[in-house]
């Protein structure tokens, strides 16, 4: 019976249908069972009020999650440092990146014994990242608080991350040195792309080297920027990892992030419910600003 | 690179012309003059940065408490001490019993805590995890990549967008349903089996992608010729695509590899036992523990950052090549 089957299905797809299905099936199978499947169970969790100190009665809500989400103080607190952890990060990160590009594009000795180190922040799992700079910013016996001392430029030492003004931005900065390799490469290699004739022909027009930059290499790095804006975007809106290491959500709520929220109404409060309705806010915040940039700086960013 | 040999010249091209024509040819974006100076600073300046963070965690964890804590810090270390990796490595002399309880003291750095006999296990499980997702990653998407890249069936461009979509999910947000999958379906919580499987979902989708970009830069004539001698698609895939594409083959076991040994939330909710707990479940538990000193803390951070920043260092091109395949296309 097999036999007719398989047989049949000869007779309706061809070669290539046959070939791409089986090839792709593993693949599909795995995703399916580790992101899709858990994805729609998430979505389906976050229309009920699930709280497992009290296992046996989960009523259905429908979108009540959400909307006690947007009643929450606590929210919009996440959102706000969520906005500027992103934006500060995104920014800073862009920032040095084209700094650093621009940098190791110049022809200089040790400029490939240079680019290698800049793999060493990449390489770094960001609990070590994390850890680090935790002991760097440490009140008492911190580097960061020593070397300033050194130099003269603090009087006394200081607390850096115990302080809630700099919290965000002291986790930031840990951040961006972790992600500002990957950007200076994906810029540098197209900056690299760009046609020497280009230069040339602006030189002979008599362009200064500021107009050379802005007219020339700004905007040919469009699509290098595309691809920092998105990645980078979708790993710091949803970074978990140092908040968890460095600070815990404090001191006070002052880096109180979403992911930081996800994780306490999850696994402290045990509302499964709640959860599931953040991370899928969070998922669909993701995902429109990536296709925001897309769109903004994509060529033909759209079909990838 | 031939510029030069394609331009008929009226003296001979000597070593040195040869170098002031490449340097030459580079875009000078910074002025000639007090360049190198400024190019001089501006390395020192990167290394600090880039580097000085790592290189202050090296010396840390070869310092012994006491002198870690001092004011103002001992940048070049003053006593070069292993015991924190002795603590590490030879755990079980130097554990902690009734007869030589007071001998440690954890003011001065020679106590190690009994967290510290985790680390080992901890090491093993990151590398068998590590190795066999890059294994896998590479089998799975391997396949799945020249599908899309080279047979032309419907629903191709459907097929990616669904397997990069699943990024956007975060981690966190699939720590619960993937728990239920993996104790209610496979059986498998708290093994490392689990986070293998775990892991592919985070690396195949990036490394597909890549092999994707890839493959395209392949010449299509190549795969039809072998296609009308009659190859199957897994031979076009084994005899073809497989030796082409070894450099982001390359990349893509380097790049799940470092993720899997980097990852942090998927294996802290998975895992809870020490035979399935990864090296930074067991570096985390040390900082959140106060107790713990920190000399050792950093010494557990040099033993997690050693094998990926050295893998990354010695296959840098390949990663370079692997990472920035998509870039240029946009």
């Amino acid at each position: 019976m097999t036999s007719s089957v398989l047989a049949a299905l000869q007779k309706r797809f061809n070669y290539d249908s046959r070939s791409a299905v089986i090839l792709l099936a593993p693949v599909l199978i795995v995703l399916a069972a580790v992101t899709i499947y858990p994805i729609f169970y998430s979505f389906y969790t976050s229309l009920f009020d699930i709280n497992l100190t009290r296992p046996h009665r989960r009523p259905f809500v429908g979108f009540g999650n959400y909307l006690q989400l947007f009643d929450d103080a606590r929210f919009w607190v996440a959102v706000s440092r969520t906005t500027v952890y992103t934006v500060v990060t995104v920014t800073a990160t862009a920032v040095l990146a084209l700094g650093v590009a621009l940098f190791l594009n110049e022809a200089f000795r040790g400029r490939r014994f240079l680019a290698a180190m800049l793999l060493v922040p990449w390489a770094t799992p960001s609990i070590v990242n994390g850890l680090m700079w935790k002991w760097i910013y440490d009140p008492t016996y911190g580097s960061l608080n020593g070397l300033l001392t050194q130099l003269g430029l603090i009087d006394s030492y200081q607390i850096w991350l115990g302080d809630p003004s700099k919290t965000i931005y002291l986790i930031a900065q840990a951040a961006v040195w972790k992600q500002m390799p990957l950007a200076a490469i994906l810029l540098l290699v197209t900056m690299k792309s760009i046609p020497e004739d280009l230069y040339r022909a602006a030189k002979v027009d008599g362009a200064n080297v500021f107009q050379r930059f802005f007219h020339i290499t700004l905007p040919a790095l469009k699509p290098g920027f595309m691809l920092v804006f998105v990645y980078e975007t979708m790993i710091s809106i949803r970074h978990f990892d140092l908040f968890a290491i460095m600070t815990q959500g404090g001191p006070g709520d002052a880096s109180f992030t979403i992911s930081w929220q996800i994780y306490i109404e999850t696994f402290r409060s045990l509302k499964f419910g709640t959860g599931s309705a953040l991370a899928f806010i969070l998922a669909l915040a993701t995902f429109l600003l990536s296709y925001l940039f897309i769109r903004m700086l994509g060529q033909r960013g759209a079909d990838r | 690179m031939t510029t030069t040999a394609e331009r008929p010249s009226p003296v001979a091209v000597t070593p040195a012309i040869e170098a002031h024509r490449a340097r030459a040819r580079r875009r000078p974006l910074l002025p000639a003059i007090g360049r190198r100076a400024l190019l001089f600073c501006m390395s020192v300046l990167f290394l600090f940065y880039v580097i000085g963070p790592v290189y202050w965690v090296f010396a840390s964890s070869v310092q012994s408490e006491a002198d870690l804590v001092s004011v103002p810090p001992n940048w070049i270390p003053k006593d070069v001490t292993l015991q924190n990796f002795e603590g590490i490595f030879f755990y079980d002399d130097r554990a902690v019993t009734y007869e030589n309880r007071r001998v440690g003291d954890p003011a001065t750095g020679a106590f190690i805590p009994s967290a510290a006999q985790n680390l080992l296990p901890s090491l093993y499980n990151s590398l068998y995890v590590g190795t066999w997702v890059a294994i896998l990653n590479i089998v799975l998407s391997i396949t799945a990549a020249y599908a899309i890249a080279r047979i032309h069936f419907r629903g191709r461009r459907q097929t990616l967008y669904l397997i990069l979509v699943t990024r956007v999910i975060p981690d966190i947000a699939l720590v619960v349903p993937l728990f239920l999958v993996m104790r209610n379906f496979l059986g498998i919580i708290n093994t490392k089996e689990a986070l293998i499987t775990t892991y592919l979902a985070v690396t195949v989708p990036f490394t597909v992608f890549i092999l994707i970009n890839y493959f395209e830069s392949i010449p299509a004539d190549l795969d039809r010729a072998a296609r009308v001698d009659g190859c199957s698609h897994l031979q076009v895939l084994y005899h073809v695509f497989l030796p082409i594409g070894m450099p982001a083959v390359v990349a893509s076991l380097m790049f799940a590899f470092l993720t899997s040994w980097n990852e942090f939330v998927l294996a802290l909710m998975m895992t809870s036992t020490i035979d399935s707990q990864t090296l930074p479940i067991v570096i985390s538990g040390f900082v959140f523990d106060f107790t713990t000193s920190f000399s050792l803390i950093n010494a557990a951070g040099v033993v997690a950052i050693m094998p990926p920043v050295l893998l990354a260092i010695l296959f840098e091109r390949y990663i370079v090549g692997g990472l920035t395949a998509g870039a240029v296309k946009g």
